[in-house]
């Protein structure tokens, strides 16, 4: 599998269009998006192989008449080039009662570059057959593990990202994929009923098929211990977050208040710490396409901007935000790479990629036993931002008890933590030495423009209000 | 392309039934930066999907895949020929597709009256005058305007078309006197209405204050939580959730049709309906995915569930009668009058992060970022707290007001006033 054969036959015209707006619009650039998915799902009742939801295939074109920014999404730039220009540049004509309130930016920075970028997929190595086949082999081994699971779903959701962009002085166009590969089960103990879910991911569908199995046993052992799992008594506690939730923190806590278009609304509390403590001494956290290797992991954004590794806290300190070419053209900055859309249908804002806290030096089980009473956290399950009031919600599928500095096994489901970001970064008060990242997250802006996200690090040891 | 595709499929042998869904969405969008136009947005695209379905050995194989405006006949009969076979390699229980059925309908909307664009400065305007008050501001405002044209065609003989038109506010109220605080506004219409605007927003600047004003309570409040519809919305879809054909169908539903949901209940016992359409909601439709009519039902009756609903598939695999995959939920009122409500104290969340309702493992909660303690005689403001109990004793001691309201989806109650919750 390669890049796009429809956007590469797009080329010419992308490059004519860019040149006729180029007539009325100081910057004018084209996104181009193919992106094609496949969801294969089997369970104990039913079979489906259909389209996943990420695909799509369109173009998003971006203009600046010197003052504001212009966007038109279609489905395929064809015909007569001078006609859809004029098209387009009637769909955006700012209203005349809107006239007074454009905005007044500079005009992003076109920098000459011409590059492709490509990363190997093994797809087109697994037929539809071999695949549904492998999530029934996996659907049964589940099933067969207890009599008290009433259902087992396994799923595989692989997807191919082909984009081309270009502006006056840009052309760079990219191939790459990914697959999550998800299996859930549902349980009943007695009156009791849960759902677990265990799961994996890859650019590799070979390592994405061969590595679910090894969750197997895990998935059905997590159902039994859930089954026993009763509610929190509220009150505030110190935890420790396995990656999942370190992940979540460092997304919700603080990647969402460093997305740089927030600074330009004033919507931004970590627009004026920039240069001070916003966490912990020991606590360093990054966010960028190029900062590890997962979901999130592009060549360059939706903008056309190359991908980049952002430190966002270094040593405690707040040291940048992520910004997409809006914001850091309205702020006078660089832009991080971080310009993403939900599709070519929808804008571009700034967004995390891949989110994560880097490792420090503790040993977990060092962490565990420096814990009188307190609760060990897993597993996302969501999580909400409030950027401006670095307030946050993260609720994790569920928690184990610590007592006298052991795991024990009284589980806790579900458990939400909440409170004020800065007390709950300087509450980190160890880090473990070790690091994964969550490759399957997508992830909202406020309610809405749902992007493909990771995020992880190591385990923290906090203190926070659980619920 | 939609025809094109069509006098495709009817000419492909060896599949034995095929749908297309294709929805046109025209938008129109602005995004303002403070008070600021920062970006235009315009859109017109176009999503054809098609659907082909192939009983085989007793079983019925089905497989979907989107048809692209740059595809030529041969691609589309080359993708056609690859939905076949995956098709050919799914064996599910067979079902018949909808049949027999043609129609042309509109949601009731007054913006036809209005160029999109012209539309889009006049809910603009209309959110920027509500912006009036003292040390407030909105901060981001996002509008969007659309006009969906949705039509499904199967091989049976249903053709229908409805066009939709919606419109969508996102604001961020912001208060600042030295230090800064902000809310979420998210809200949706199909009739636009300048003066229901504007009251929306301008409800918002004064929690948004409010919110400035707000403290963490000194000391623990015990008292019932007062829910509203947006929280209410959440609440009720959880619980219809497992009456869905599909949910029974795959095992995944928490009770059944004969359940108690509210045992011991001993307050407002309540009643939920799925509807196909309530007025004003972008919600509305005419019939679902697969073309078939929606029809509203009862499915929870005085705390009880009584019914399941949803599309055909899983409908004809359980021996029902399908309603269609139904959009909209309707809650009767209950008995709580303003009057009561105000006789003792109460916590009224406001704001949420988001309602949390786990029916599996009994519990509700969620963050509160603007609540309100009513004292016996005035509502406090109140921030920094979360709310986390069993869902079984919250709804075992519901009350529901005797106000409707109609929020997104959903139109019932008011609000509802919930006990055996902690406020912490």
């Amino acid at each position: 599998m390669s890049f796009s054969e429809f956007l590469n036959s797009r080329r010419q015209v992308c490059r004519a269009l860019v040149k006729e707006l180029g007539r009325s619009f100081a910057y004018v650039g084209i996104l181009g998006s193919d992106v094609r998915s496949t969801a294969i799902r089997v369970n104990r009742a039913t079979s489906d192989i259909g389209e996943g939801g990420a695909a799509e295939c369109g173009f998003v074109i971006k203009m600046h008449n010197g003052r504001a920014f212009f966007e038109y999404s279609i489905d395929d730039i064809s015909g007569d080039i001078p006609t859809l220009a004029a098209r387009i540049t009637e769909a955006v004509r700012t209203e005349q009662s809107l006239t007074d309130r454009e905005i007044s930016v500079p005009l992003p920075k076109d920098t000459p570059l011409v590059k492709s970028f490509e990363r190997p997929c093994d797809f087109e190595s697994f037929s539809d057959e071999e695949l549904l086949a492998k999530c029934v082999e996996i659907r049964d081994a589940i099933l067969a593990k207890s009599d008290k699971l009433l259902n087992a779903t396994v799923a595989l959701m692989p997807f191919t990202v082909s984009k081309l962009f270009i502006s006056k002085n840009r052309e760079l166009d990219q191939f790459y994929s990914w697959v999550n590969a998800m299996a859930v089960a549902v349980y009943r103990e007695g009156e009791k009923m849960v759902m677990a879910r265990e799961g994996t991911y890859s650019n590799l569908m070979a390592e994405a098929i061969s590595t679910l199995p090894d969750h197997i046993d895990r998935l059905v052992t997590k159902c039994e211990k859930l089954a026993t799992a009763k509610p929190i008594v509220p009150g505030v506690y110190d935890v420790i977050t396995d990656p999942s939730i370190s992940g979540l923190i460092a997304h919700e806590a603080f990647g969402h208040g460093v997305e740089m278009d927030q600074f330009v609304k004033d919507r931004a509390l970590a627009k004026y710490y920039l240069g001070n403590y916003v966490a912990s001494p020991i606590c360093n956290m990054r966010d960028g396409a190029a900062a590890t290797f997962s979901t999130a992991s592009y060549f360059f954004d939706d903008d056309g901007v190359l991908a980049q590794d952002t430190q966002i806290i270094k040593d405690g300190i707040l040291v940048s935000g992520i910004s997409d070419l809006v914001s850091a053209t309205e702020l006078g900055t660089e832009p991080t790479g971080n310009g993403r859309r939900e599709s070519y249908k929808r804008k571009a804002y700034s967004r995390m990629t891949n989110t994560f806290f880097c490792p420090g030096n503790d040993k977990l089980e060092d962490m565990i036993a420096s814990i009188k009473h307190g609760y060990m956290l897993f597993e996302t399950n969501n999580g909400m931002e409030d950027p401006k009031n670095w307030q946050i919600q993260c609720t994790a599928e569920y928690g184990i008890e610590i007592i006298d500095g052991k795991l024990t096994d009284n589980y806790v489901s579900p458990v939400v933590m909440s409170g004020s970001v800065p007390e709950l970064l300087k509450s980190i008060s160890m880090v473990s030495d070790d690091f994964k990242i969550i490759g399957s997250g997508s992830c909202g802006k406020g309610y809405k423009e749902w992007v493909r996200v990771s995020d992880g690090g190591p385990a923290l040891k906090v203190r926070v209000k659980l619920a | 392309m939609r025809n094109r595709v069509i006098n495709i499929l009817k000419n492909t042998d060896g599949i034995s039934d095929w749908r297309v869904l294709s929805t046109r969405t025209e938008s129109t969008q602005l995004f303002f930066v403070h008070n600021s136009l920062e970006t235009v947005r315009s859109t017109d695209t176009t999503d054809v999907k098609v659907t082909v379905y192939l009983l085989h050995d007793g079983a019925m194989g089905e497989a979907t895949f989107s048809v692209y405006s740059s595809y030529d006949d041969e691609r589309i009969a080359e993708e056609i020929e690859k939905a076949r076979k995956k098709a050919s390699i799914i064996s599910n229980k067979p079902y018949t597709i909808p049949e027999n059925e043609q129609g042309e309908y509109a949601t009731a909307s007054n913006f036809t009256s209005y160029a999109p664009a012209s539309l889009a400065a006049k809910i603009a305007d209309a959110c920027f005058n509500a912006d009036d008050m003292e040390g407030g501001s909105i901060n981001a405002l996002e509008i969007f305007v659309y006009k969906d044209t949705v039509s499904v065609t199967n091989s049976r003989g249903i053709n229908k078309t409805q066009v939709k038109h919606r419109a969508m506010v996102e604001a961020i109220p912001t208060f600042t006197a030295g230090e800064s605080v902000e809310l979420y506004e998210q809200y949706n219409f199909t009739e636009f209405d300048r003066d229901r605007v504007r009251d929306e927003i301008a409800v918002k600047m004064r929690e948004v204050k409010d919110r400035y004003e707000a403290k963490a309570p000194e000391k623990k409040l015990c008292c019932p939580v007062l829910l509203g519809a947006p929280e209410l919305e959440s609440l009720f879809y959880n619980f219809a959730y497992n009456l869905n054909f599909s949910a029974v169908y795959q095992h995944s539903n928490a009770f059944s049709v004969g359940d108690d949901i509210q045992k011991g209940a001993k307050g407002d016992k309540f009643s939920v309906t799925m509807c196909g359409a309530v007025k004003g909601s972008v919600s509305s439709s005419a019939f679902d995915a697969d073309g078939y009519t929606l029809t509203d039902r009862k499915i929870i009756e005085d705390g009880r569930a009584v019914a399941l609903f949803g599309g055909v598939r899983y409908a004809q695999y359980l021996g029902e009668v399908a309603t269609g995959n139904l959009g909209c939920i309707s809650v009767e009122c209950g008995s709580l009058t303003d009057y009561e409500k105000r006789a003792a104290p109460y916590f009224r969340c406001a704001s949420m992060s988001g309602l949390q309702v786990d029916i599996y493992n009994d519990y509700i909660g969620g963050e509160v970022r603007l609540g309100y303690y009513f004292d016996g005689e005035r509502e406090i403001p109140v921030t920094g707290i979360s709310i986390s109990g069993k869902l079984s004793n919250a709804i075992a001691n519901m009350r529901l007001s005797n106000e409707t309201v109609t929020y997104e989806s959903y139109t019932g109650p008011k609000c509802a006033l919930l006990g055996g919750i902690e406020i912490v």
